[in-house]
C-alpha cells in the first residue's frame, strides 16, 4: 500500500481558500470551536450586574454577544453591589469559591476591593491596547480592576415644575418651592463633592475641608429629600413624588424612554463625573478564572462597547464611538476635554479614603 | 392447612411503626428521661450556632476598620462603641427604633385585643373562618409587597390621593415619613399579635365570664376585670414579639421611609454594606441586642412570661 506523502507539497491557492472559508464556516456554525484549545468551559458564569435598563445593556450590548461567540451562558446576577463585597471577601478570606465570576462596580468599590487584595490582575487582557487612560485605575499597580465607561451625576427634573427652563444651579434643591420634592442618593454619592462647590468651598477644599458641604446639606434637609437608590429615581419620577434629583443621567434617561417627562442638566457648579468597571474575583478555579477574565475582555471590544454604552448612554473606554443619536452634544455625554471642564472628577484614592467618613456625616446630617 | 392463601401482611403504617419501636428500644431504658431532652437537640443546636455568630459578632465589634486595606485590625479596641454610643445619628436612630416599638407595639395590642377576641367568641363558625383567613392572608404576601401596596395606596398619584383629587382636594404627602413607617408595621406586626392573644382568650372559659355578669357586672367591668386580667400571659407574649420584631425591622423603614427614617437595623446594613466596616456594624448589632434583651426581660420580670413560656399561667 502506497500513502500519499503530503509532506513538501505546496498548498495551492484554490485549497488554501477551501480551507479557509471551511475554518471560518465552521467557526460561525459552531464558535466555540474556536476556543478548543483553551481551558475548559464552565456551563456559564455569573456576572453581578445593576438591575433595570443597566442590566438590559449588559445582557444585550456584552453578555449575548459572549455567548454567541463561547457558548458560554452568562446568569446576571443583580446583588445589591455593596451586598456582593464582603460575600467575595469572605469567600477569598476563607478560601472560598467565591460567588460570582465577574463584578460590575463601581471604580471606588472596585478600588477598596483591589486594596483588600481579592482581585485578579488583568493586565494580560489583549482588549486593553488602544483603550482611552480612563480605563486605567489611579494609584493602583497593575489592573485589578478596568474602567467600562465614564458616567455623569446630573440635575434631572421635570421640565413641567421648570417652566422658565431647566435650574441653573444645585440651589433648586434648597428652594422652599420644591420641599419634600428633591431625591438625591441615600449616601450622598454623586453630590458631596459638588456640594462643596455649591456651599461656597471651592475645588482645593475637597477632601480636607468638607464644611460647606455640610452647610450646604444642613440647609438641604429643611427641605425635606427624599434618599434612594438608582431604581428609586425612575420610580418617583414616574410617579411624580420629585420634581428634581441629583442622579446618574442613565437612569434619567431610562425614564425619559419609558415615556416620563424627564430633562436633564449640568449647573453652573459643575456635577460629579465617575466611573464603572469590571473585576473578576480571586480563588475561582483556573478554568473558570480564565472565562470570566474572557467576558472582560470581550466587554471591552470595539462592538460590545458601542451597543452597552450605547444603550446606556455613556462614553465609553473604547476610543472613536460616537454617541447615539439622542445624546450628541448632550451635557451627560462627554467626550471632549472641554466637555470635561464644568466636571468634576475625584480620584479613586480620595474617594476610597474619604467616602465613608462622607457617608458618616451625612448619614448624621440626614438621620439625626 | 391451606399454603395458596397469601401470607397475612400488617397495614404499611403499623409496620413503620414496628420499625420505629424496634430502633427507639435501641435507646437504653435507664435514659429514658432523657428522651424529652434528646427531641430538644436539634433546636438547641440551632441557638447554639446563633450563639456562636453571636461571639463572633461580638468579637468584630471590639476591632477597628484600618482604611488602607479594608480590614479589622488586630489590636482590641472600643472604638466602634465610642462612635456608635457617642454619635447624635446613631442616638437619634436608637430613639426612633424604641419610639416606633412602643407606638406599634401599643397600637398592635390594641387593635388585635377585640380581633381575637371576636375570632375566638364567635357563634357563627363561619365568621371565624373568615376572620381567621384574614388574618393568615398577609402572611402569604410578605413584607415587602405590602410595604409597596402601601406606596401604591398612599403615593402622590395613590388610591387616597386621587380620591382626594376627585374631590377637587389638594394632595397630601402620606408616605415616606415616620407616620408611614408606623403605619406599615401597625398591618405588618397586627397578625403575630392575633395568633398569641387568641390562646389566652380560648383558655377562659366562657362561664367565668357569664359568672361575672349573673354577679350584677356590665360588660366593660368584666372586660376590665375579668377577661383582660385572664388574657395577660397572650398580651404579654404578644408585646414581646411585636415590640422585638419592630426594634429590629429593616424593610419598613428602608420603603416606606424615604431614607430619612432608619431604624438600628437600616444602621447595621450601612455599616456592614455600604461602609465596609463590619466592626461598627457589629457593634451596632450588639446594642440592638442588648436593648431588645433589655426589653425582654424587664416586661417578664413585671408581668411573667406569658403565653411564651409559662405553663401554669395560662388556665
Amino acid at each position: 500500500m502506497t500513502r500519499k506523502q503530503n509532506s513538501g507539497q505546496k498548498l495551492s491557492r484554490r485549497q488554501f481558500l477551501t480551507g479557509s472559508a471551511a475554518m471560518v464556516g465552521g467557526a460561525l456554525i459552531a464558535p466555540g470551536l474556536v476556543f478548543a484549545s483553551t481551558p475548559k468551559k464552565p456551563k456559564e458564569i455569573i456576572v453581578r450586574a445593576w438591575g433595570g435598563a443597566w442590566g438590559e445593556a449588559l445582557k444585550a450590548g456584552v453578555a449575548d454577544g459572549f455567548t454567541a461567540a463561547t457558548g458560554i451562558k452568562v446568569r446576571l446576577d443583580f446583588t445589591e453591589d455593596n451586598e456582593i463585597k464582603p460575600k467575595i471577601w469572605a469567600a477569598v478570606d476563607q478560601g472560598r469559591v467565591p460567588p460570582i465570576h465577574v463584578n460590575w462596580d463601581t471604580t471606588t468599590n472596585a478600588t477598596i476591593s483591589a486594596l483588600r487584595g481579592v482581585t485578579v490582575d488583568l493586565s494580560d487582557l489583549s482588549n486593553l491596547k488602544g483603550l482611552l487612560p480612563l480605563a486605567k485605575p489611579i494609584g493602583l499597580k497593575g489592573y485589578p480592576l478596568v474602567n467600562t465607561y465614564a458616567y455623569v451625576y446630573v440635575c434631572a427634573y421635570r421640565p413641567e415644575a421648570f417652566p422658565d427652563g431647566p435650574p441653573k444651579s444645585w440651589n433648586v434643591l434648597i428652594d422652599p418651592k420644591f420641599k419634600g420634592r428633591i431625591a438625591l442618593y441615600d449616601d450622598g454619592i454623586g453630590f458631596t463633592p459638588v456640594a462643596v462647590l455649591v456651599g461656597g468651598g471651592t475645588r482645593k477644599d475637597i477632601p480636607n475641608n468638607m464644611e460647606p458641604a455640610w452647610q450646604f446639606y444642613r440647609k438641604l434637609k429643611k427641605n425635606k429629600p427624599l434618599l434612594g437608590e438608582d431604581a428609586d429615581f425612575t420610580n418617583w419620577f414616574q410617579n411624580g413624588e420629585i420634581d428634581v434629583a441629583c442622579t446618574i443621567s442613565v437612569n434619567a434617561r431610562a425614564a425619559k424612554q419609558k415615556g416620563i417627562k424627564v430633562s436633564w442638566t449640568v449647573p453652573k457648579e459643575g456635577c460629579k463625573v465617575d466611573t464603572d468597571g469590571l473585576w473578576v474575583p480571586k480563588g475561582l478555579p483556573p478554568n473558570e478564572e480564565y472565562w470570566a477574565k474572557q467576558f472582560v475582555n470581550h466587554a471591552l471590544t470595539k462592538e460590545a462597547q458601542q451597543k452597552w454604552c450605547s444603550m446606556l448612554g455613556l462614553p465609553p473606554v473604547y476610543p472613536g464611538i460616537k454617541p447615539p443619536p439622542d445624546l450628541v452634544g448632550d451635557v451627560a455625554y462627554p467626550t471632549r476635554p472641554e466637555d470635561f471642564k464644568n466636571l468634576l472628577r475625584i480620584p479613586s484614592k480620595v474617594l476610597v479614603e474619604n467616602q465613608p467618613k462622607w457617608f458618616a456625616k451625612f448619614n448624621e446630617i440626614f438621620q439625626g | 392447612m391451606s399454603s395458596d392463601k397469601p401470607a397475612f401482611k400488617y397495614p404499611l403504617s403499623w409496620r413503620i411503626l414496628d420499625h420505629a419501636e424496634n430502633v427507639a428500644a435501641l435507646w437504653p431504658r435507664r435514659w429514658s428521661p432523657l428522651t424529652g431532652y434528646l427531641l430538644l437537640l436539634p433546636a438547641l443546636l440551632l441557638v447554639f450556632v446563633l450563639v456562636i455568630g453571636l461571639v463572633y459578632i461580638f468579637d468584630y465589634s471590639l476591632h477597628e476598620l484600618d482604611l488602607a486595606t479594608y480590614r479589622l485590625k488586630d489590636a482590641f479596641s472600643l472604638v466602634n462603641y465610642h462612635v456608635a454610643l457617642k454619635s447624635a445619628t446613631y442616638r437619634t436612630v436608637v430613639l426612633r427604633s424604641l419610639g416606633a416599638s412602643f407606638i406599634v407595639t401599643a397600637i398592635t395590642t390594641v387593635l388585635a385585643f377585640p380581633y381575637a377576641y371576636v375570632m375566638v367568641r364567635a357563634r357563627s363558625s363561619g365568621t371565624r373562618k373568615f376572620l381567621l383567613i384574614s388574618l393568615f392572608l398577609p402572611f402569604f404576601i410578605g413584607q415587602v409587597v405590602r410595604a409597596y401596596g402601601w406606596l401604591i395606596i398612599l403615593g402622590k398619584e395613590g388610591l387616597l390621593n386621587t380620591l382626594l383629587a376627585s374631590l377637587g382636594l389638594p394632595p397630601i404627602k402620606l408616605i415616606y415619613n415616620y407616620p408611614a413607617v408606623v403605619l406599615g408595621l401597625v398591618q405588618y406586626m397586627l397578625p403575630f399579635a392575633v395568633l398569641l392573644i387568641a390562646p389566652a382568650i380560648t383558655a377562659i372559659g366562657e362561664e367565668i365570664e357569664l359568672a361575672s355578669e349573673s354577679l350584677g357586672a356590665n360588660w366593660v367591668k368584666t372586660f376590665r376585670h375579668v377577661v383582660i386580667p385572664l388574657a395577660k400571659p397572650g398580651l404579654v407574649g404578644s408585646a414581646v414579639v411585636v415590640f422585638t420584631l419592630t426594634l429590629t425591622d429593616f424593610a419598613m423603614p428602608e420603603i416606606l421611609g424615604g431614607g430619612t427614617t432608619d431604624f438600628i437595623a437600616n444602621s447595621i446594613y450601612d455599616g456592614f454594606f455600604q461602609l465596609s466596616n463590619p466592626g461598627l456594624g457589629s457593634a451596632l448589632s450588639m446594642i440592638l441586642v442588648t436593648l431588645g434583651s433589655v426589653f425582654v426581660t424587664v416586661l417578664f420580670s413585671l408581668a411573667g412570661t406569658g403565653t411564651l413560656v409559662s405553663r401554669e399561667n395560662v388556665r
